[in-house]
């Protein structure tokens, strides 16, 4: 289990996050939703090594954790970030290779790499391109497999579904609802809230830094607040449904 | 014709010496975004290291060769923990590297003034005045042992760069070395390696320009020359770097020959100009967006 607490970020004198406090259990689909600057990529880039915070503590089953991303990585969390952020001089297998980058089992290796185009068919005749050449739908797919290319216990995805075309967002949601099935634990940032609660067992909600709420998924959905302020667009859906 | 051909292999054997400069300094700059000044000081202490281990310990050509590569790297690696790792840290701006950066090239250029004095120091002979001929012409041994030797070296580094894991890491990292970290890469761990990479091609380089040209402290400005073939290739190319040393070496010695000794450098110099004007991105160059 990975916990958070009291935790606190600054930007030079910025406070982006403020004594935030959340857990994500193994086997779960935790989520973090809010709204733009809401400090969701924040606390991805703290709990991935990249940002120091100022107090608090992250633990990974008791134990606490690195504060170097090499070491993170190597205690089995990874983050595919915001935006995806591919090696775009890199080709897609190198990108994939990438992924696997602490792995020192070279066979499995090599099969995961071949999984992962089970996983995401339209890789397959796209290896031998460069990353950079890939549609944003495609660089998605590309960078959670490298994401997965590390055999993480937790999967870090900071807003996957960021300028896709709704096509492809559910391809993403399904992606995320069959890792689940395999066992995966992933800690999820949104701002497509509706889609994010809906697949999350557990979820929290960000206000400039700080927890404003959390609780179930579903529950957070029926949450009359979090409708309003996140689901505006969305309450027709909801009542359709 | 018999000139020309000559003047063309006279021009590889030096352009595959500021290839394998450009090769090392390109490194360096893709994976660290600043120009690396003090490498011209890593290249002299090589040169000198090789002119001592001929001159003092006695030792055959390929060991004084081999003792300029390692000690090179050894201070290429030194002088990347030294002056610029604690700026790394803080996430200074590339100008304090660059500032950095002089201030090394001036200290080692100045402690060699100082200790080992201003003169120049003529390598002993390794192949003698021989030469063979070659297609009509006749080339001396230096030159093509040179070319051979540099472009080997070239080949090997390439090599490691495009298709082991380590080098696919020295790539990502130069793409993106925030990223490669999250993907695993102890970044500091890999700009050592860099810099032990381009050490190595320094201790190269400082042998055959002392035996070329001798060794002697302000013989790292020719560094200069490797910028240029740098920037004619394409900033951060590896390939690029290699095909603008080769171009720069023959252009040079045809202007040499063919116009004035005395303009081959306001030659180079307006040259890079003019390339900048026309052409900033160079050959291979994709202006600084895919490097290495
Ligand atoms: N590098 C930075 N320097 C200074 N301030 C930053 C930096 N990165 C983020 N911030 C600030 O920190 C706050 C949180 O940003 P963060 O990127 O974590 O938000 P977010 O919830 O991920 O937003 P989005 O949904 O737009 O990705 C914002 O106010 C932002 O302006
Ligand atoms: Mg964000």
């Amino acid at each position: 289990m990975l916990k958070v607490d009291e935790l606190n970020v600054y930007y030079g004198r910025i406070h982006a996050l403020r004594d935030v406090s959340m857990q994500v259990e193994s086997g779960k689909v935790v989520s973090m939703v809010g709204a733009n600057g809401a400090g969701k990529s924040t606390l991805m880039m703290t709990l991935a090594g990249v940002l120091k915070p100022e107090s608090g503590t992250i633990t990974y089953d008791n134990e606490p954790l690195a504060d170097t991303p090499y070491k993170v990585l190597a205690q089995g969390i990874c983050l595919v970030p915001e935006r995806r952020r591919l090696y775009a001089n890199l080709t897609v297998k190198e990108n994939l290779m990438m992924g696997a980058h602490l792995r020192k089992d070279r066979a499995a290796i090599n099969t995961d790499i071949d999984r992962m185009m089970d996983l995401f068919p339209i890789m397959r005749e796209r290896v031998k391109q460069y990353a950079g050449t890939l549609s944003g739908g495609e660089q998605q797919m590309v960078a959670i497999a490298r994401g997965l290319m590390s055999r993480p216990k937790i999967l870090m995805l900071d807003e996957p579904s960021l300028g896709l075309a709704p096509l492809i967002i559910r391809q993403v949601f399904d992606t995320i609802i069959q890792l689940k099935q395999e066992g995966m634990t992933i800690l999820l940032t949104e701002q497509n809230a509706f889609q994010a609660l809906e697949i999350s067992d557990y979820a929290y909600v960000l206000e400039t830094g700080s927890v404003s709420l959390h609780g179930p998924g579903k529950e957070l959905l029926e949450d009359t607040r979090v409708q309003e302020a996140y689901l505006g667009i969305k309450q027709k859906t909801v009542k359709e449904l | 014709m018999q000139m020309l051909m000559q003047t063309i292999v006279t021009g590889l054997a030096v352009g595959g010496i500021y290839a394998l400069m450009a090769v090392g300094y390109s490194l360096i700059f893709s994976i660290l975004n600043f120009s690396n000044f003090a490498y011209g000081g890593i290249i002299m202490l090589g040169s000198y290291m090789g002119f001592y281990a001929l001159t003092l310990l006695h030792v055959p050509f390929a060991a004084a060769l081999a003792l300029s590569m390692l000690g090179a790297a050894a201070l290429s690696f030194l002088n990347e923990r030294i002056a610029y790792s604690s700026l790394r840290k803080r996430h200074a701006p590339s100008l304090y590297f660059m500032i950095s950066a002089m201030g090394t090239s001036i200290f080692l250029e100045n402690m060699v003034y100082a200790t080992l004095g201003s003169s120049y120091n003529a390598y002993p002979e390794i192949f003698g005045q021989s030469s063979i001929s070659l297609f009509g012409s006749t080339i001396g041994k230096l030159d093509l042992f040179a070319i051979i030797f540099s472009l080997i070296a070239i080949y090997i580094m390439n090599y490691f760069i495009q298709h082991t894991r380590t080098g696919i890491a020295i790539r990502a990292a130069s793409y993106d070395s925030e990223v490669s970290q999250i993907n695993g890469v102890n970044l500091s761990a890999v700009i050592g390696l860099v810099f032990i990479l381009a050490g190595l091609l320094a201790g190269v380089s400082g042998v055959f320009l002392g035996m070329k040209y001798m060794a002697y402290p302000t013989m790292g400005w020719i560094t200069n020359k490797a910028y240029i073939s740098a920037v004619i290739g394409g900033l951060g190319s590896l390939p690029g770097a290699v095909v603008g040393g080769l171009i720069l070496g023959v252009l040079e010695s045809l202007v040499s020959v063919y116009v004035s000794s005395l303009l081959r450098d306001v030659f180079s110099f307006t040259f890079l100009i003019v390339l900048l004007l026309v052409m900033p991105s160079g050959l291979f160059g994709k202006y600084l967006e895919e490097k290495v």
